[in-house]
């Protein structure tokens, strides 16, 4: 293993220099007092790589084992909750996190390693030879695009309830919220306006933030005159069945949340509470 | 038998293995893996003071099962669910041979299932013939993740499974447990997707289909085709031990379940070895749903629920007349070893003894 230790999340942004000293390279030198170029920037890119399956930070999850820094090549190394966890979700984890580290300015090349993996050297391996999910895993019968879409949209429908229900608590009938399309809400800063016939009424803008960000990451509700709200299989809403889909909104958090639990289990039980790197 | 509230509720766990994982019966690297694995759920829900080692976790034996299971009267019958792996374990990793060790031993305290593979074709359909003229088996477990050769799995609603769907309705083998995950393959494909059960269950209504650990991780999923097709159950397995350190997500599922599929088509599973239920059935009990769960779900886990989670439920659908079993058990060898005649003395007052 090289690199610094990861720790639990935020815990290197106390002390930007804690880390230089588990750098095996020492020449990071100066680049770790700077937070744009130490493993706290690294970091901060990772976080906004997410384990698909539960919608939550792969840092806030404890993933990331080592974050080693050698002049503009970065190596991060992580580990999942079990050797058996989906190839198609690791392979996602691992390309998403190689492109967000290389998002950086100053970071010319992003080695990714997953480690204790059924499947642990192949995804290695292709992540940084940029190959394809396909080439790397040719017997698989597809490409992983769709394995994300299916995800995103459990998050789409995970999160249109309290979009809704901020709605409904607003005063507008379950008939106005189904009739809605995606240009009648307009998100400024803090609110959001929703037209309804001429009138506007003003809401909470951030459950509409997060529904709309996780419905168009799903290809829903791409469009001005698309339909707002839709049911799980991505139809419009029956006034009179709002309730049943408010209900499936709550099922598919739950869920979420279940598997997380079961994740985290699992991630403890393999390397101890405090994760991988310790 | 379990007492709550001055009422007596049979338990029948449905969900037990008897496994040999063995170094010497393991043949491949995915059969220690998959061993690994499940001790990390056997250390991940269970009490610290609880905790098997590795070497008793690998190989336990009939006897042990024996004792765990109705020593402390935790459960009054079991449910054998075999889990072949043919190609991880030289022997199986637990077959229905290795279950009918125990099974035979004790009949009155036993169901043995058996199991099928489409994959393996003429062979397979014969097998299971075998299997019902053999030991009687009045259901299947399934392991559609199986490694098999070059096949990393199947589905329940291919060609091949309906015809040995078929043969279990002509057989009258009528209870199919479907296992889902934990699995890595088709790699590509939603890895642990549950939408072939609702073609199955749909397509041969005279059977029952109970998905294991409700399932997780496509609870929801599973809960929306459960509530639309009668004949799919949900099997607790996984989901009853996230009683321990996690009571509220076990109760969010509770409620979840309850919701959407009632009363009459949950089951309690512990999934031995992974959990042992000489603790898991009390703590399953003893488990409440908090005020705002009984709220926003509208339901509760009372003591008329929780006799049909634990036992009720199980007994119907695999014709197990509870209170002649009762009476049986007064005196069987497994009361007369472990000495549990108070248990079944015929009424709740000789059982609060």
């Amino acid at each position: 293993m090289s690199g610094s230790s990861a720790g639990p999340a935020g815990d290197a942004g106390d002390d930007p220099t804690a880390d230089a000293g588990g750098n095996p390279t020492g020449d990071v030198g100066d680049d770790q007092t700077d937070d744009r170029r130490g493993t706290r920037a690294v970091r901060a890119r990772l976080d906004r790589v997410e384990d698909p399956e539960l919608a939550r930070s792969i840092v806030d999850l404890d993933y990331i084992d080592t974050i080693g820094i050698d002049g503009d090549r970065v190596e991060v190394q992580f580990t999942l909750p079990t050797a058996w966890c989906s190839p198609a979700f690791a392979w996602m984890m691992a390309t998403d996190a190689r492109d967000e580290v290389e998002a950086l300015d100053w970071v010319r090349e992003a080695r990714i390693e997953l480690c204790d993996h059924m499947h642990g050297e192949e995804i290695t391996t292709g992540v940084n030879a940029r190959d394809t999910f396909g080439e790397t895993f040719p017997d698989a019968d597809g490409g992983v695009a769709e394995v994300r879409a299916a995800i995103a949209d459990k998050a789409r429908v995970s999160t249109q309830r309290e979009a809704i229900e901020t709605l409904l608590d607003a005063g507008i009938d379950p008939e106005q919220v189904v009739d809605l399309d995606r240009s009648d809400v307009d998100l400024a800063g803090e609110a959001a306006h929703v037209s309804l016939d001429g009138l506007s009424v003003v809401v909470d803008a951030a459950p509409l933030d997060d529904y709309l960000n996780r419905a168009t990451e799903s290809g829903h509700v791409t469009d001005s005159d698309d339909t707002l709200f839709l049911t799980p299989e991505g139809e419009p809403i029956d006034a009179d069945r709002l309730d049943v889909v408010q209900k499936r909104s709550r099922l598919a958090t739950v869920n979420m949340g279940g598997q997380g639990a079961v994740c985290d289990a699992l991630h403890r039980a393999r390397h101890g509470p405090d994760g991988p790197g310790s | 038998m379990y007492e709550k509230d001055g009422e007596e509720i049979f338990v029948i766990d449905g969900h037990v293995h008897l496994w040999d994982a063995r170094q010497e019966n393991i043949v491949h690297e995915g059969g220690e893996q998959f061993l690994q694995c499940f001790y990390d759920y056997h250390t991940g829900f269970t009490p610290e003071d609880k905790q098997w080692d590795i070497d008793t976790y690998r190989h336990y034996g009939a006897d042990k099962m024996t004792e765990d299971l109705f020593g402390n009267a935790a459960a009054d019958m079991a449910i054998f669910q075999p889990t072949y792996l043919s190609d991880f374990y030289d022997e199986g990793f637990n077959t229905t041979e290795q279950n009918a060790e125990l099974a035979e031993e004790y009949p009155e305290r036993f169901v043995l299932n058996g199991s099928f593979d489409p994959r393996d074709g003429e062979e397979g359909l014969r097998y299971l013939e075998h299997l019902k003229e053999e030991y009687d088996i009045p259901g299947v477990k399934l392991y559609t993740a199986e490694w098999r050769g070059e096949s990393k799995g199947w589905r329940l609603d291919s060609d091949d499974a309906f015809e040995f769907l078929e043969k279990c309705a002509d057989l009258g083998i009528e209870n199919i447990n479907a296992h889902k995950g934990p699995t890595i393959r088709p790699l590509n494909r939603d890895a642990f997707d549950v939408k072939d059960v609702d073609d199955a269950a749909s397509s041969f209504p005279e059977l029952n289909f109970i998905v294991n650990h409700v399932g997780l991780p496509r609870l929801d999923d599973f809960c929306w085709i459960a509530a639309q097709e009668p004949n799919v159950y949900g099997g607790l397995a996984v989901a009853s031990a996230m009683s321990t350190h996690r009571e509220r997500k076990f109760g969010e599922i509770m409620g979840e379940l309850l919701f959407w599929l009632g009363e009459d088509r949950i089951l309690f599973g512990s999934d031995y070895a992974l959990w042992n239920p000489d603790w898991l059935v009390d703590q399953v009990m003893n488990a409440e749903l908090t005020d705002e769960q009984k709220d926003e779900y509208g339901v509760e886990l009372d003591v008329d629920t929780m006799k049909k989670i634990m036992g009720e439920n199980a007994a119907e659908l695999y014709d197990i007349d509870i209170e002649e079993k009762k009476r049986q058990f007064r005196d069987d060898e497994i009361t007369e070893r472990f000495d549990l005649g108070a248990h079944y003395g015929g009424d709740a007052g000789a059982a609060a003894d």
